[in-house]
Formats: C-alpha cells, sequence, structure tokens
C-alpha cells in the first residue's frame, strides 16, 4: 500500500514518555491553503497518500464519504470545509491523516499537504487568547518555532460534533 | 472435588431438565392420567438432583428429592395428581429456576431454603395427595424472606447505636495493602477514621462530601466502607468508615472531622492491617451470596478520587452487578460440525490445487489460465458452504425462548382469571444465537399485552358472540432473509379513537392532528415512550406498556414491528428479523458513477421497462408489471446523484423489491451482478442516513455502500 506509517507504537510511547520529561509536544504541520495548522502527533496513527472516497449520501458537506484502511471503513472529512475554507483541490501532494480520537474509532482527514515533524516545548507556544470566534475556536494555541506561525489545532473540539453523533 | 469446569454443562443441562420438567407437568395439568409424564417427569427431577448434588447445591438437591417423592408416590399410584399439587409444583419450579440464576451470578446456589415449599411438598406426601389450604404456600414465602432480612438490618442497627469505631471491618485488596505499606515507608501516617453523622441530617451524601473534602485537604483517602460511589449516592446509614493516610496528627484529622456541620461523633486512629486482610470477612459469610458479591466488588469501586486515579476510574465506573460467571454457550448438532470439518479439508484441497494450476500455467507458459479459473470457482463454491455452515453453527431454534411461553400464560390466565389458550407454529424456526437471546423480552412483552389488555374479559368475549376461552397465536417463519414472528390475538383489538384521546389528553398530539391522522400513525403512537410511562392504560383497551422498549429492541437487531390490526377482531403485531448478519448475497448496481450493494433476499425480480410504461398516479411514478401497479424511486433521486445525460432515452433497468407485502422498483443505470458481500460497518463517526445500512469492501479496494430497501419503501 502506499501508506507511511508514522511511527510504530513503541516509538510513539518514547516519544510521550519525553513529552511528559521536558514538556514538549510534537505537531506534524500541515497545508491547508495559504496557512500552516499542527496536529498533535498523539492522535495520529497513519498518514497516506489520496485513496479512492466513496461519497455517502445525505450527510454534512463537510464530510466525504468513508475509505477503507486495510480492511477498516473510516470516514473521511475535509479540514478545508470544515474550517470554513474552499474545497480542496486534489493534487499530488494531497494526503488523508487517519487520526484515532477514540479507542477503535478513527476518522480520516484530508490536507493539501503534510509538511514536517516540529517539536515545540511550552515557552514557544502561545496560548489563543482573544474572543473565540468560528475559526480560533478550533486553536489550542499559536506555535512559534522560529520565524513562522503554526496554528495549533485543538482535535477534541474540531471534531466535538463528529464524535457526539 | 474441583467442579467448577462442569459448570457451563450443569447451567445447560439444568435449563433443559426444568424447561422439560415445565413442560411435562402442563401436560399433566390437562390429562392428570397421563403417566407417561408422570415418568418422564420422574426421570427429569432424578437427573436434576443427581446433578444438583454432584455439584455441591445441597438446597437444590433437598428440593428436587422432595418433588421426586412426591412423583414416586404417583408413580405408585398412592395417590392422584391434582391441581393444587401442580401448584406447588410449579412454585418449585420457580425455586429451582432461581437456584440455577444464582448458580449461574455467582457459582453459589443461594441461601433460601424455600422451607415453605419443602414443607408443602412433604405435607402432600403425608396426606396423600391431599392439599391442605392451612398449608403455608405463596403467603408465607415473603414473611419468610423479610424474617431472613431482619436479623441483618437489626444487627447493623444495634452496631450503630454502640457507635464505635469501624474501619477494622473494612476489606482491603492487595493494591491498597501496597499503598498503606508504601505510606509508612514514607513515614507517613495511616488512619482509621469512623463518622456518625447525626441521624436528623437531611443531606447525608453532601455531609460525607464535605467530609471527604476536608480529609483530602490533609491527606489521602485509600478506600472506604460504603464505596464512595455509594456514599456518594446516599447508600449508608447513618456511619462510614474510611482509610485514611496524612501527614497529620490524629487529632488534627479528628478536628478536621468535626468542623464539618452534623457529625455526631468521629473516631480516628492509627490504622493497622488486619491479620487476615485479604481473606473475607466472617460476618460476610452468612450473608446472601449477592450481596456478597457486591461486598467482593466493593473494595474495587471504593478507591477514592485523588489515589491512583487513573487507574481505579474504569473499575469504579462499571456497575457492581458482576457479569454472569458462566460463559455463553452454543450446543451444536455434531453432524453441523462434521460438516464443518469437510468443508475445512475441502478448502485445503482446493488451495493446494490452486497452487499446482498456478505452477503449471507459469511452466507451460502459454497463459493458460483455465486451469486456475477452474480452482478459483471450486474455491468460490468451498468458501459460500462454508460460510453457509459456520452460519448454521451459530442458528439456534427459537424453540429455547418460545419454551417458556405456555406456563407464562397459563399463569396469566389465573392471575388476570381469563380463559385462554397459546397456539405457537415454527418454533423450530432458526435465528442468529445473539437474535435469539434478545428477542426473549419483546416477545414476552408483546405476549403480556395480548394476554391483558387484547382479550376481553370472558364474559364481554361471550356477549359478543366469541368463543369464552380467547386464543393468543405465536407464528414463526422464515420469509425470504427475514424471520417473521408473529403474535396474533382474537381480542378486541386496538381501539384507534381511544388511543387518539389518549394521546390528546397526554398532549402528544393536537385535537386538529388526531383528525387528519390515519390509522397507522395512530397506532404509531403507542410506540412512544410518553405512552408507555402509564403504569395501566388498560382502560384505552391499549397495549403501551413497554411498547417503546420493545420497538428499539427489535430495531437494535435491525428489525421492525408492524402492526395489523381489525378493530372488534383482534390485532396482529409481527416483528420481522434478519436472517443472518455479516455476510449477504447481494446484487452490485451502479447509478451514476457510482456502486451501490442491493441484498438479494429482498429481490424480486429485474424487469426493463420502456420510459412510456412509467405513469403517473397522484404524482407518484409507477409501472405495471403483471397487473400489479408499482410505484417506482428513482435512485439516482434519492441518493442525489446526478443523472446520467443519457437518461429517458434508453429502456430503465428496474429492481422490484419487496418488504412483506408492499413493492416498489428501485431505477438503476447498470447492474453489475451477484456477490458475496461482507457487511461493515462505517464507525460512529458518519450519520448515515437510514436507507445505508452499511458499508463493504469490493474486489478492488473500493467502498461500497450497501443499500437497505427495507427503509427505502
Amino acid at each position: 500500500m502506499d501508506e507511511i506509517k508514522v511511527m510504530d507504537d513503541q516509538k510513539r510511547n518514547e516519544s510521550l514518555n519525553r513529552h511528559v520529561e521536558l514538556d514538549t509536544t510534537q505537531f506534524i504541520v500541515v497545508q491547508l491553503g495559504g496557512e500552516q495548522y499542527g496536529i498533535d502527533i498523539k492522535y495520529i496513527s497513519n498518514i497516506m497518500k489520496m485513496a479512492k472516497i466513496t461519497r455517502v449520501p445525505k450527510v454534512s458537506d463537510y464530510i466525504l464519504g468513508v475509505i477503507n484502511v486495510r480492511g477498516v471503513i473510516i470516514p473521511t472529512i475535509s479540514l478545508r470545509l470544515k474550517m470554513g475554507l474552499p474545497e480542496n483541490e486534489i493534487t499530488k501532494k494531497t494526503r488523508i491523516i487517519i487520526l484515532t480520537l477514540e479507542q477503535h474509532e478513527s476518522i480520516g482527514v484530508l490536507v493539501d499537504e503534510v509538511k514536517e515533524v516540529v517539536t515545540l516545548d511550552e515557552e514557544h507556544i502561545e496560548k489563543v487568547s482573544y474572543e473565540k470566534d468560528n475559526k480560533e475556536r478550533f486553536l489550542s494555541g499559536i506555535g512559534k518555532p522560529d520565524e513562522r506561525l503554526i496554528s495549533l489545532l485543538d482535535i477534541k473540539s474540531v471534531f466535538s460534533d463528529v464524535m457526539e453523533s | 472435588m474441583d467442579t467448577s469446569q462442569y459448570l457451563d454443562i450443569f447451567l445447560d443441562e439444568s435449563r433443559e431438565h426444568l424447561q422439560n420438567l415445565s413442560d411435562e407437568i402442563m401436560k399433566l395439568e390437562q390429562e392428570p392420567e397421563n403417566m407417561d409424564s408422570v415418568n418422564e417427569i420422574f426421570r427429569a427431577a432424578h437427573s436434576l438432583k443427581g446433578m444438583a448434588g454432584t455439584m455441591g447445591y445441597k438446597r437444590m438437591q433437598t428440593l428436587t428429592h422432595d418433588m421426586e417423592n412426591v412423583f414416586s408416590e404417583v408413580r405408585n399410584g398412592t395417590f392422584k395428581v391434582q391441581p393444587g399439587i401442580i401448584d406447588i409444583l410449579f412454585k418449585s419450579l420457580d425455586a429451582l429456576e432461581e437456584y440455577v440464576e444464582n448458580i449461574q451470578q455467582t457459582t453459589e446456589e443461594g441461601t433460601n431454603d424455600n422451607q415453605d415449599i419443602i414443607d408443602a411438598l412433604n405435607s402432600v406426601l403425608k396426606n396423600k395427595g391431599e392439599v391442605k389450604p392451612a398449608d403455608k404456600s405463596a403467603a408465607a414465602a415473603p414473611d419468610e424472606a423479610a424474617a431472613s432480612a431482619q436479623p441483618a438490618e437489626s444487627e447493623s442497627a444495634a452496631d450503630a447505636g454502640a457507635k464505635k469505631p469501624r474501619w477494622q471491618e473494612i476489606s482491603i485488596n492487595d493494591t491498597e495493602k501496597m499503598l498503606i505499606d508504601k505510606a509508612h515507608g514514607e513515614g507517613l501516617n495511616v488512619y482509621g477514621v469512623t463518622v456518625y453523622v447525626e441521624e436528623a441530617c437531611v443531606l447525608k451524601a453532601a455531609r460525607a462530601f464535605l467530609v471527604f473534602k476536608a480529609l483530602e485537604k490533609l491527606g489521602e483517602v485509600i478506600v472506604s466502607c460504603p464505596s464512595a460511589q455509594d456514599i456518594e449516592d446516599e447508600k449508608f446509614e447513618l456511619t462510614f468508615s474510611l482509610i485514611f493516610i496524612s501527614g497529620s496528627t490524629k487529632d488534627e484529622v479528628k478536628a478536621a472531622i468535626k468542623s464539618v456541620s452534623e457529625i455526631e461523633e468521629a473516631f480516628c486512629d492509627v490504622y493497622s492491617v488486619p491479620e487476615a486482610a485479604a481473606s473475607k470477612q466472617p460476618e460476610a459469610a452468612d450473608k446472601k451470596p449477592q450481596e456478597q458479591s457486591a461486598e467482593k466488588a466493593k473494595p474495587a469501586a471504593a478507591v477514592s478520587a485523588p489515589v491512583a486515579a487513573a487507574s481505579a476510574k474504569p473499575a469504579a465506573s462499571k456497575p457492581a452487578a458482576a457479569k454472569p460467571v458462566a460463559s455463553r454457550t452454543v450446543r451444536v448438532d455434531i453432524e453441523k460440525l462434521d460438516n464443518l470439518m469437510n468443508l475445512v479439508s475441502e478448502l485445503i484441497i482446493a488451495k493446494n490445487s490452486l497452487t499446482s494450476a498456478t505452477a503449471a500455467a507459469a511452466s507451460n507458459g502459454k497463459n493458460d489460465y483455465t486451469l486456475v479459473n477452474e480452482q478459483i470457482e471450486y474455491l468460490e463454491s468451498v468458501t459460500t458452504n462454508l460460510h453457509e455452515s459456520v452460519m448454521k453453527v451459530r442458528m439456534v431454534p427459537i424453540e429455547s425462548v418460545v419454551a417458556k411461553f405456555p406456563r407464562m400464560i397459563r399463569d396469566l390466565s389465573k392471575k388476570l382469571d381469563k380463559k385462554m389458550e397459546l397456539y405457537m407454529t415454527g418454533e423450530d424456526t432458526e435465528l442468529d444465537r445473539t437474535v435469539v437471546d434478545e428477542i426473549g423480552d419483546p416477545l414476552m412483552h408483546m405476549l403480556r399485552n395480548s394476554a391483558d389488555h387484547g382479550l376481553e374479559a370472558n364474559d364481554v368475549r361471550v356477549a359478543n358472540g366469541k368463543p369464552e376461552v380467547g386464543s393468543i397465536f405465536l407464528d414463526a417463519y422464515q420469509d425470504g432473509n427475514n424471520v417473521v414472528i408473529e403474535v396474533r390475538d382474537d381480542g378486541a383489538g386496538i381501539d384507534i379513537e381511544a388511543v387518539k384521546q389518549k394521546g390528546i389528553e397526554r398532549g402528544t398530539i393536537t385535537p386538529e392532528q388526531a383528525e387528519t391522522m390515519s390509522d397507522k400513525e395512530v397506532i404509531d403512537l403507542l410506540f412512544m415512550p410518553s405512552f408507555s410511562t402509564a403504569k395501566k392504560v388498560s382502560d384505552v383497551s391499549g397495549r403501551g406498556v413497554g411498547l417503546d422498549v420493545v420497538k428499539s429492541k427489535i430495531e437494535s437487531l435491525s428489525g421492525e414491528v408492524e402492526v395489523k390490526n381489525r378493530f372488534g377482531e383482534g390485532s396482529s403485531w409481527i416483528i420481522r428479523l434478519p436472517l443472518t448478519l455479516a455476510i449477504i448475497q447481494a446484487l452490485m448496481v451502479v447509478i451514476g458513477d457510482e456502486k451501490y450493494a442491493i441484498a438479494l433476499g429482498s429481490i424480486q425480480t429485474i424487469e426493463d421497462v420502456s420510459p412510456e410504461d412509467i405513469k403517473l398516479v397522484q404524482a407518484e411514478e409507477v409501472i405495471r408489471i403483471r397487473d400489479s401497479v408499482i410505484p417506482i424511486i428513482r435512485l439516482n433521486r434519492v441518493l442525489d446523484i446526478p443523472p446520467r445525460e443519457d437518461e429517458g432515452k434508453k429502456n430503465f433497468t428496474v429492481i422490484i423489491v419487496r418488504k412483506g407485502d408492499k413493492q416498489a422498483g428501485l431505477v438503476v443505470d447498470e447492474l453489475i451482478g451477484q456477490q458475496e458481500v461482507v457487511i461493515k460497518s462505517m464507525g460512529k463517526y458518519i450519520k448515515a442516513p437510514k436507507m445505508i445500512s452499511g458499508a463493504t469492501i469490493l474486489g478492488n479496494g473500493d467502498v461500497a455502500l450497501i443499500l437497505d430497501t427495507n427503509a427505502l419503501i
């Protein structure tokens, strides 16, 4: 299959341990339109290339459909539509990130491009303090690894409506 | 002797014997002279006694022994079976069932001696079959139960009166012991604390909470009795005890507790782990096993919030009611297993032939795959058969659930003082084990409804020109890919007007709505939760008690309930359940450029229809096929798929599907063919519409959705 397994469990545990010790968090940086977003690596189980998405009728707009990931059927959403951005254009760089939010329950997220993994310690993360409106509602903070600004996604609130249903 | 490994068998066989006894005693009630039944009962009681004895269930053994004695006398012709004896026998059966139930839950039979029943049986023996009205029968039972419960209560009351430290009664487990040892190691004090709340205190739980809060400032509560959850739910008398780790002195701890108002007394002293801490408390042995198991479960649930919260939380959130000790089993006909075995060996042969066929195809180099294809076809037939066989192993006749109904109707008939008969057919209809296990309660509900609300009183029936004895029918049969279970009665039927009236009274519907509602919509009201909250809706002729539960249960099994009502003549309640889960035969179709699967079981025919044959009736598209008018459904519109360019220019492919006696024609663009598909769940993060019953993965790895035609019609 044309997919990259991000890290096996052992490595993940190591990274989690390190995270506890040094108060750092690793994020996968993804491109959405002109902006970069960070997704906490602890939710990510897999990043795969674009796969055939089967449309499901009569569901919310941002739900693109379902995909087959090694025999398991996983719903897939467009992060662009969810964040109120225009629809995705499928390119060679388009990726589907499989997030595991609860045990045995996963969801695929379509993004324009996966850039890199950044490790941020607490002092490089700025909490969002201003009045939370539509988009900022989904952010847990702003990461500043170097010159750049990365909007860190609060995964649980991005998917709160999906998880409830 | 360790008998635990035989527990499953014991439970299975006991149930079988009990069912057998129940059937035969029913028969005996009809024909008291039937010697075959007497012999059968004697045999069953004897086996049951032997089994209970072997397993060490003394009370069960004693009771069956006395039953056996009675039958031994009947067999010898000393006396004859009388209605009074039958009643006692049924009571004995209920008691035995209770034992079996207890054994399944806790492996212990319980402590109920059922002395009243034993006395009744013995007095039957003594009096040569005469049943003395003075016998302490049913009335005695609750008294006795109450009496046995009394000492325990008064004991605790006496204890409470004495007001003494009670923390030594807390049973602790290894984790807690470890925590205590660790605290000692760190130079912290471990205290036992017992708190008495004032008798006049109204919000005991709130006071207890404040005590916990005060203590948590000073240290950590490791375990409490009753558990933190029970204390929170106010499930305690006036006192609770806990073990507490703290760096403070005991006076400080005492002062902290006393600072909470309405606390009458607080004891606090250094806690030492009792010698036999791990073993059960001696007094617990006298208690009923249910209580015992709850008791055992408590320490696990009792760890309070701050300590090891992460590990303890899941345990604490689980209800104390432990899951049955015995596992669930399916008894499989040896023939079915042999069949499976054969198929597996065939599968291996097929694999081997396939290997050699591919090797041959590769070596001759002429790309000649006929041999391979032949083997694939063979493999296909083997896997199909294998699937069928495995499904068959999971299938059990519904007999196991319905067998208890005749007895239930007999009891209801006595209780309601109505004469009624239950007629059952199709008990051998098979369903998946999981479905059979779940279907019992809904069916019982419906039968009760029929008996209680459906059938009229005997004199009313006679006045209406009906036979005095009411009839209830339970018919089960297979219908395509479904199994249908029908509960029917020849009673009064549902009084639509009365239900409407009730709906208006309850505010479920407005009078205007009531005017325009169809009968079906009115009947649907009965399935609404608000309708069933009433304890008694009998005045509506109606049903209503728990029908919403029935409906949701059936729907959770992907089945459905339909009601046919003939006012004055009775009503029938039809449950339709899927025969199998997981794997179905499906027809793959293309709509627009999307592929869908339709279960083959619901498909009747496939028709080629020219566009001119589609007619409009009341603005609905219909077609006429062989003298029946069938509404058509354009799937591309239902599924939001853009129509193909050539739509309407060539003939339509229409799939005629059936649901009960309703039909519909589904318009698709192309047929791909028949295929076996594995139904997969789509996960809970997507709320698919009802017409999509699941998804499946095709040979090329793509996902196709499965259409539930029942939801479309």
